[in-house]
């Protein structure tokens, strides 16, 4: 420096140089601790990549079981539908809910759909049927995916039965018509051959009334030719006899000779004439039998026709009013999806969210807690003073585990309190039972919280590193975002935290009521996690604070 | 019978083995030493000081000897325990008291001993009459129910104090206990460690304050740099740089000129021994008393270099230290 340079300077409100410096002397803070830097650098892309994947997609082959009371061929379309669906992944067909539902306890099935037994002639007869998914509503993604993923199912089904009945129901209509169209033609055909057939017979009565006519004129001209009284000549070979007075000849052939009279030839013309008339007469009575025939054939066949043409009308009439007496919804909806709760319909959502929030919260807070019981005792030295003592490792490790488990079960007493009273939240399970997992779990949490603050110097190291821990937990323990949506590798990373766990078995008790030999296995996991990572603390947990 | 034996034995055990065996410690943080291959007897009854600067290796080597950390190598037998293979023993017969606070913030001064008692194993009654007298002892009974986060730095210290001796152990260590304190502390905590000292406690005490370590210590060393480079009484120490006298000269020099020509000229003056300077201040041990003065005046007079004052003096640790290392404690 040189002797005149003065030190103090105006100062400046905004002066680069010293907001430069101040910048790097953060920069070289900050990149100094790396244990604190590394994961404040890492958290934001694993927070993406976490949250990236795991909203916005709903889950895909969700396992199913199908409870199957009917082997239509509909039945069989919908299972078939089912299975081709990317929503469902079919690991069982049973034939009673009790079946299903078992596997639904086990965790082998996360959804059941029921096809209830006559669907495929409630459909037919027009009566909606009901298609019925049960899901563990405590799982909502998947049951949301679920109602979702038969909804578009039943939907796109229904349509298609719909508009095969509306075909049938068009093809009705325009056979009705059709047939009515053809009854029209039969009676018209009818009308035509009854007109035909009195013409026929009117030509007859009139032929018949002109043979009369000649006949009554032969008769007329016959009477006036033969005189009052005349020779009674009858000719021996003649087949005209004459008779008169009413005298009946007797031995003509000998007794008289034949004599042919002088009006033999106008006898002979007047038989002539009586035969032609006969002649007339039979044809115009052939006539009149056959137009009679004619007629009646003709009668007969149309009522027959006109019988079946009734018949026919009256069937396309009946399926015509099946249509119109059913509900149009219920021939637009022949399949209606019904929801139903697996464990209980007086769910809410909030009720499901309980046990994962309380999985959560305890987490954060036993991981947490730990920064303060070891990190932060660690540094200002109360840690130490212990560590002078003569203490073991296992003892200041129970007691911290013991304190904090106390401790974060009194936090869930206290969220599941207010859970209670302001929610109206039922606890189901045994309260015992939720204290023993909820035990285990603390534990586990705290192990995790030990393991970290063994690894690091400075509380905010600590904090660093937890979070890098605590808040992908958070997304990945499928209380907020469905696990079963989120790429392999993340459904991977969930499957080994503790709180997926820990919410499971939670869920089952709080909510589903479950006694101790159904949370068996997530119950296991648990404790094998708590076997492990305590194994870690006491080999990591060192009392060497250099 | 067995039993009997056995305390016969431990007896025999204590009576014949000095308190602190330091055999070859040696802690090394990567590639940096921290304490180097340190062997030391302390003996029973004693106060022992470590002395040096910060960064020497004195909380190292208390942090190993308390079992805090493990050497790299070497070991101490601790009143007949091995601090490696019986550090519970050694913990069970040993009180410290930290160079930082080290207690609960939000416990009572009452309740802090409490817990400490606890861990020490001891009995209910015992931990009542003990924290009820050392509370007395600190002149903290009065305030035994305020919480320790409010305490001054002289009340956290005498508290600190009060929690390693709750178990009434046989050696006491205390790593620079009376560092940021303001005078009054000071005395009290060095008055209570006296007054162990006499009840019969061995005391490790640390410091980097010479005169604190001349006034208390029975036995000093001077550690540098991980290494004992000095080890005796206060007298004896002193008395490394007594073959001599020592002067102090104080000159006034008008601006920055060249003093290693100077000081260079003035070693090869025939009473001389050493020459230590610092700035304008230089400590030579001459040889006599015979003429010095004159001798050392008129070298400056001939150089036109003033000088302001000059004096004998009794040298003090810091002389020895300076002595020793040639260099500066404070640095």
């Amino acid at each position: 420096m040189k002797p005149n340079e003065k030190i103090h300077r105006k100062e400046k409100i905004v002066d680069f140089r010293k907001i430069g410096a101040i910048i790097q002397k953060n920069f070289v803070v900050m990149t100094r601790d790396k244990v604190r830097l590394i994961p404040l650098l890492i958290f934001p892309i694993v927070m993406i990549l976490v949250l990236g994947f795991t909203t916005g997609n709903s889950p895909k082959h969700i396992s199913t079981a199908i409870v199957v009371y009917d082997d239509s061929v509909l039945s069989q379309e919908i299972q078939q539908e089912i299975a081709n669906s990317q929503t469902f992944s079919i690991k069982h067909v049973v034939s009673t809910e009790d079946e299903a539902r078992k596997l639904l306890d086990k965790g082998d099935v996360r959804v059941i759909i029921e096809i209830p037994s006559n669907v495929e002639n409630d459909v037919n007869n027009n009566i909606p049927a009901n298609i019925i998914v049960i899901v563990d509503e405590s799982d909502s993604a998947i049951a949301g995916a679920a109602n979702q993923g038969l909804n578009i199912i039943i939907n796109s089904l229904s349509i298609r039965i719909s508009q095969e009945k509306m075909q049938v129901y068009q093809q009705s209509v325009d056979m009705a018509a059709q047939r009515m169209a053809g009854y029209t033609n039969t009676q018209t055909a009818y009308y035509n051959s009854m007109t035909a057939s009195t013409s026929n017979n009117i030509i007859a009565e009139k032929s018949v009334a002109a043979s009369k006519n000649i006949l009554d004129q032969y008769t007329n001209n016959l009477l006036l030719s033969i005189p009052p009284s005349s020779l009674l000549v009858i000719p021996h070979n003649d087949t005209v006899q004459i008779f008169m007075n009413n005298q009946t000849p007797q031995n003509t052939d000998q007794n008289f000779v034949a004599i042919e009279s002088p009006v033999a030839p106008q006898i002979r013309a007047q038989a002539s004439i009586l035969q032609q008339s006969s002649a007339l007469m039979g044809s115009a009575e052939n006539s009149l039998a056959a137009s009679s025939a004619v007629s009646t054939k003709s009668v007969q066949s149309d009522k027959k026709l006109q019988e079946t043409y009734a018949q026919n009308v009256v069937q396309s009439l009946h399926t015509i009013k099946i249509f119109t007496h059913s509900k149009i919804e219920n021939v637009l909806r022949p399949l209606v999806l019904t929801n139903k709760s697996a464990y209980g319909t007086n769910k809410r959502a909030i009720d499901f969210l309980i046990p994962s929030l309380i999985a959560l919260t305890l987490f954060q807070g036993a991981v947490m807690g730990m920064g303060r019981a070891v990190a932060g005792e660690k540094r200002d030295g109360s840690l130490t003073r212990v560590f002078l003592t003569p203490t073991s490792n296992v003892t200041i490790i129970s007691g911290t585990i013991i304190f904090y488990v106390l401790f974060e079960l009194v936090r869930a007493a206290f969220l599941i309190f207010v859970a209670v009273m302001l929610f109206n939240t039922h606890i189901e399970g045994s309260i015992l039972l939720i204290i023993l997992i909820l035990a285990i779990y603390v534990s586990i949490s705290i192990a995790i919280g030990m393991i970290i603050s063994s690894l690091v110097r400075t509380e905010q190291q600590f904090t660093s590193m937890a979070m890098l821990i605590s808040l992908p937990t958070m997304f990945l323990a499928g209380a907020f975002f469905p696990v079963q949506a989120m790429p392999k590798v993340l459904q991977a990373i969930a499957s080994v935290l503790p709180v997926t766990y820990g919410g499971e078995a939670l869920r089952g008790v709080m909510i589903k009521g479950f006694s101790i030999g159904m949370i068996m296995a997530p119950l296991m996991v648990l404790l094998l996690f708590l076997v492990a990572l305590l194994t870690i603390v006491i080999l990591v947990f060192k009392r060497d604070i250099e | 019978m067995s039993n009997k034996i056995t305390i016969n034995k431990k007896e025999i055990n204590n009576k014949e083995i000095n308190n602190i065996e330091i055999k070859n410690l040696t802690k090394k943080f990567g590639n940096f030493t921290a304490v180097d291959k340190i062997n030391l007897t302390i003996k029973e009854g004693e106060i022992f000081g470590f002395l040096g600067p910060n960064g020497a290796g004195k909380t190292t080597t208390i942090s190993m000897l308390t079992t805090l950390i493990r050497p790299t190598s070497g070991t101490a037998i601790i009143a007949g325990h091995d601090m490696l293979t019986e550090d519970v023993d050694v913990r069970s017969i040993i009180g410290v008291v930290p160079q930082s606070f080290s207690l609960f913030a939000e416990l009572t001064a009452q309740e802090n001993l409490e817990y400490i008692g606890k861990l020490y194993g001891m009995s209910t009654n015992s931990i009542k009459d003990r924290s009820e007298y050392l509370l007395k002892q600190v002149a903290l009974y009065e305030h035994r129910d305020r919480i320790a986060g409010v305490f001054s730095g002289g009340m956290k210290q005498r508290l600190s104090l009060a929690a390693s001796i709750m178990s009434n152990p046989k050696i006491l260590f205390m790593d620079e206990p009376t560092t940021g304190l303001d005078p009054q502390s000071r005395i009290a905590i060095r008055e209570l460690t006296e007054q162990l000292n006499s009840e019969g406690m061995t005391i490790v005490y640390t410091t980097h304050d010479m005169e604190e370590a001349d006034k208390i210590c029975d036995r000093i060393v001077i550690m540098d740099q991980g290494k004992i480079i000095a080890d005796g009484t206060s007298d004896q120490l002193k008395h490394l740089i007594m073959s001599g006298h020592l002067i102090e000269v104080r000159l006034g020099l008008e601006e920055k000129r060249d003093m290693h020509n100077v000081i260079q000229e003035l070693k090869k003056l025939s009473f001389i021994k050493s020459v230590v300077y610092n700035k304008d201040v230089l400590n030579i041990t001459v040889d006599t008393k015979v003429g010095t003065f004159y001798s050392i005046s008129d070298f400056f007079h001939k150089k036109n270099i003033i000088i302001e004052e000059i004096q004998y003096k009794e040298p003090s640790l810091e002389d020895v230290f300076v002595h020793l290392t040639k260099k500066e404690l404070r640095d």
